[in-house]
């Protein structure tokens, strides 16, 4: 039982990681429409700015307000030079502008900061803490914390803001907004820079565990697709849960399940999606459409 | 004089076919104006190219102010509310939410009477009290005409565009609803611009009418002279049954 409590713990802990990603592909998705394969890439961006600075002797709580205002700037700038001019395009022209900039941002990550790994110490240190025989670190801790505020001032920000709810406003009916007096362009450039600080809120938790490295968020981006798609690509309560859910099924498969360690374990969610997705084509929480690109 | 709408000459394509063909109209601050004519007569267009939603050329003068050049959210924030055809309300967000969106689109000097005009308007809608956190698109046809209608004047415009309020609904929902816009006018100070196919009942509460026939005015007069009108007959039923 402790073991299966400690696995839960675990699993937990890195599903936060991909619950913050999959929320800030669902943010994007239901304001632009789009499903944004560059999410990981603009997190490993974050964790690298996080790198520099702490590389340059900064405070990593110095560091960190620097790194989510650039990621913001950058989903901004993201949104209004390369999306907003394929606004209303086809799929295929969006899965095209998504997948250059997966690829574009790679490569200039791998340009500015070459491809050698770096080591990112955690803010919240690497102390042990236990509650009976189940350990937690205090990094692991600090990070689902972090995760967990930025998940509830995202749903408090939509639930209660007029940005928010002007984002919702033209994600559902542009035309119609714009009769309120509204921008979609400027909605959806802030719906970006949501996301893009979600997304870095997840490079930054997942960084002292994986490493900053070009690909340190590829495994988290295809498990944040699959948590979106548990979910619902329309629900960001049901992309946080099915994050959370995959982490928990993930860790649980490596341990429990012979043969299944490694890469191998991440099988066992896709399963679990698949068999999921037969019975509810849109997700577990979302009443939407079917996804555009 | 302030409040007035003036159209001139306007001109709306749909890809190489000119849809309106140099439609004019003036609108004294006050007024209800009817914009009658069958389907495809160019109602929509017409109000759309006021709210700056569909690209024309011609003149649009707003109080004065040349609103050509703007888009569409500056023509709302200048004080032109459209209630669109189909309502246009956001059928997942609540009542609610839909009303605090109206009220978000006002200027700057009304918005200390937000919690006011709410309340005077849960007055004069009393089922949208009912249903305030509920979808908007759980209301039925009516109710969500009176939704838009009080979220458009939750942004206190000093123009209102109205298209195609009774369709979808109810002959007696109906008209309720266009008894409804000589209330509002009054108590709103509105200038009214509504398009509607149901001619005899846009007739009733106008001032006066504009009779629109495949993208051109064919007739305007006082409501009563419209309604008298062959012109009338001949865009609903074509010049031969006309005469």
């Amino acid at each position: 039982m402790i073991e299966l409590l400690q696995q839960v713990v675990n699993g937990l802990s890195t599903g936060c990681v991909y619950a913050a990603l999959a929320l800030a592909i669902s943010v994007i998705y239901q304001g632009a429409g789009i499903l944004n394969f560059a999410q990981g890439e603009m997190a490993t961006v974050a964790a690298y700015s996080a790198w520099s600075l702490d590389a340059l002797g900064w405070p990593m709580w110095a560091a960190l307000p620097v790194v989510f205002a650039g990621a913001a700037v950058l989903g901004a700038v993201i949104e209004r030079l390369l999306v907003r001019p394929v606004e209303g395009a086809s799929v295929l022209a969006l899965v095209t502008v998504s997948t250059a900039l997966l690829l574009g941002i790679n490569g200039l990550v791998t340009v500015l900061w070459g491809t050698d790994p770096h080591s990112l110490a955690g803010p919240f240190g690497t102390k042990a803490l236990s509650a009976g025989e189940v350990t937690v670190t205090s990094q692991q801790l600090g990070g689902a914390a972090t995760v967990l505020v930025v998940m509830a001032a995202v749903g408090l920000f939509f639930r209660f803001s007029d940005v928010g709810l002007r984002m919702k406003a033209v994600s559902q009916n542009a035309d119609s907004a714009v009769l309120l007096g509204i921008r979609p362009g400027r909605m959806r450039a802030a719906g970006w820079a949501l996301a893009a600080v979600v997304g870095a809120v997840a490079g930054f938790v997942a960084a002292p565990a994986t490493g900053v490295n070009p690909e340190m968020m590829q495994t988290p981006l295809l498990m944040a697709f699959a948590a979106a798609a548990l979910g619902g690509f329309g629900s960001r309560v049901g992309a946080v849960v099915g994050g959370l859910a995959l982490g928990v099924l993930t860790a649980l498969a490596a341990r429990y399940i012979p043969g299944l360690n490694g890469d191998l374990a991440l099988s066992v969610p896709f399963g679990v999606i698949f068999l999921v997705l037969l019975l509810r084509p849109h997700g577990l929480f979302s009443r939407g459409s079917a996804v555009r690109a | 004089m302030s409040g007035a709408l003036l159209v001139a000459d306007l001109r709306a394509w749909y890809g190489k076919v000119e849809v309106l063909h140099g439609v004019g109209l003036t609108a004294e601050a006050g007024e209800i104006v009817a914009l009658v004519g069958p389907n495809g007569a160019g109602k929509t267009t017409f109000l759309r190219g006021i709210s700056r939603t569909v690209h024309t050329t011609g003149r649009i003068l707003v109080d004065g102010t040349d609103v050509d050049r703007l888009d569409a959210p500056a023509v709302a924030r200048l004080g032109v509310g459209h209630v669109p055809q189909g309502r246009g309300t956001f059928p997942e967000l609540s009542v609610g939410e839909n009303l605090r969106l109206g009220s978000l689109a006002r200027g700057r000097r009304f918005r200390a009477e937000r919690g006011a005009d709410l309340d005077r308007l849960l007055e004069t809608f009393p089922i949208l009290r009912e249903f305030l956190s509920r979808p908007a698109g759980a209301l039925s046809g009516g109710q969500q005409q009176m939704l838009a209608l009080a979220r458009a004047l939750l942004g206190r415009p000093t123009w209102l565009l109205v298209d195609e309020p009774s369709l979808g609904l109810a002959p007696s929902t109906t008209l309720d609803l266009f008894r409804m816009f000589d209330v509002l006018r009054s108590d709103w100070g509105l200038t009214i611009l509504l398009a509607e196919q149901n001619a005899r009942l846009s007739l009733e509460v106008a001032d006066r009418a504009v009779v629109l026939s495949t993208g051109r005015v064919t007739f305007q007069g006082s409501a009563a002279e419209v309604a008298a009108s062959p012109q009338l007959r001949a865009a609903y039923l074509g010049k031969e049954a006309a005469a």
